[in-house]
């Protein structure tokens, strides 16, 4: 009995994840049919059981959040998804190990800019992950990667930039020319991991000068 | 930048350098071990290690890998066309060996011990693995070992 090639009911089976939200995603095969029903399940590395996840059984989307199952820093893990089709025809791919610590991607920060006659402040928030300590505690991002920094940029001109970098959440550009329209850019980087987010921009434009010359 | 490995402290190693390495050979490698029922690095090896304990098991798992895992990997690294990364990890890997002094004072007996138990977990578990699947495990547990190096490293 030659066993049917099923390969192409299904491919790029995959984690995506971005501050630490871990969704799982898939493409159908060339050949399948819409009718195609996906069922997903994981485990971590190390363990023998799959575990079903709820809400991915017989589903015909192509992606499935597998956040909460995955929350375990120090743990890997793997997820498989079996594709059947109408015609009873199956197949069965899975991921690479997963770590969310290593393949999670940093999302740009949450800034807000506030513009003065003279400078302009920049106030960089915390970024929540869903991932919870013992107590419930949900942690930032800053908790997780302890050499976290941001780096800022403030465009004064075609050829002219001011950088203020940091752990702080604070930061201020000092300087300026009222009335005047910047751009700013604030990026977040983890040396050790090699991550660095996409840029968060802000516009801003110095107020007016007030003050009695 | 260097390792404090509660009283062994390892300067002139950086971290990043060693996960660059490792990033790139870590899929070709992982690939290569379909046996996701077994965790030779597992919690009971690397969980709650006292900073005393450290030195002495980053010390026994670092030399198992060079003598053992890396030396039986390298024919696999050639065919992988892996070799430069390889060697990388490897030489970061004998200048962390070379500089980690555990210390062999008797006070230190029951300490030394506890870390002993914990890398004998390791062995076992890797010796009842078929040799080449045992290696290549391993090799491509790398990042747990980086992973919980990283709690000892100061930038």
């Amino acid at each position: 009995h030659i066993a049917e090639d099923t390969s192409d009911l299904l491919q790029h089976v995959k984690f995506q994840s971005s501050n630490f939200e871990n969704i799982l995603t898939w493409d159908s095969g060339p050949e399948s049919a819409p009718d195609t029903v996906y069922s997903v399940q994981y485990k971590t590395y190390g363990e023998t059981e799959w575990q079903a996840k709820e809400g991915c059984q017989r589903i015909t989307r192509k992606s499935c959040n597998l956040t909460m199952e995955t929350g375990n820093l120090t743990d890997l893990y793997y997820a498989r998804v079996t594709a059947i089709d109408a015609g009873g025809r199956s197949a069965t791919k899975m991921t690479d190990r997963f770590s969310s610590l290593q393949h999670t991607i940093i999302k740009p920060p949450d800034v807000t800019c506030i513009p003065k006659a003279r400078s302009i402040q920049m106030i960089v928030h915390p970024t929540y992950t869903p991932i919870h300590t013992g107590n419930g505690h949900r942690l930032t991002l800053e908790d997780i990667f302890q050499d976290l920094f941001y780096h800022l940029k403030l465009h004064i001109n075609h050829t002219y930039q001011m950088h203020l970098g940091g752990k702080q959440r604070e930061f201020e550009f000092f300087g300026l020319t009222p009335d005047t329209e910047f751009l700013g850019t604030i990026v977040s980087s983890v040396p050790t991991w090699s991550k660095e987010s996409a840029p968060y921009v802000c516009r801003a434009k110095t107020l007016p000068d007030q003050t009695w010359t | 930048q260097e390792f404090q490995f509660g009283p062994c402290q390892v300067e002139g190693v950086v971290l990043q350098e060693l996960w660059e390495a490792f990033q790139a050979m870590k899929d070709i490698a992982q690939a290569q071990d379909n046996i996701t029922s077994v965790q030779l690095l597992r919690k009971e090896v690397l969980q709650n290690v006292s900073e005393a304990e450290s030195c002495y098991l980053i010390h026994a798992l670092l030399e198992f890998y060079l003598n053992t895992v890396f030396k039986n990997y390298h024919d696999k690294a050639v065919e992988f066309r892996i070799l430069k990364s390889f060697s990388t990890l490897a030489n970061n890997f004998i200048v962390i060996m070379s500089k980690l002094q555990p210390s062999q004072e008797k006070e230190m007996f029951s300490i030394r011990e506890s870390a002993r138990r914990r890398f004998l977990l390791f062995r076992r578990a890797f010796k009842q693995l078929d040799r080449e699947a045992a290696v290549t495990k391993a090799f491509g547990e790398v990042d747990i070992l980086l992973t919980w190096m990283e709690n000892f490293y100061q930038l």
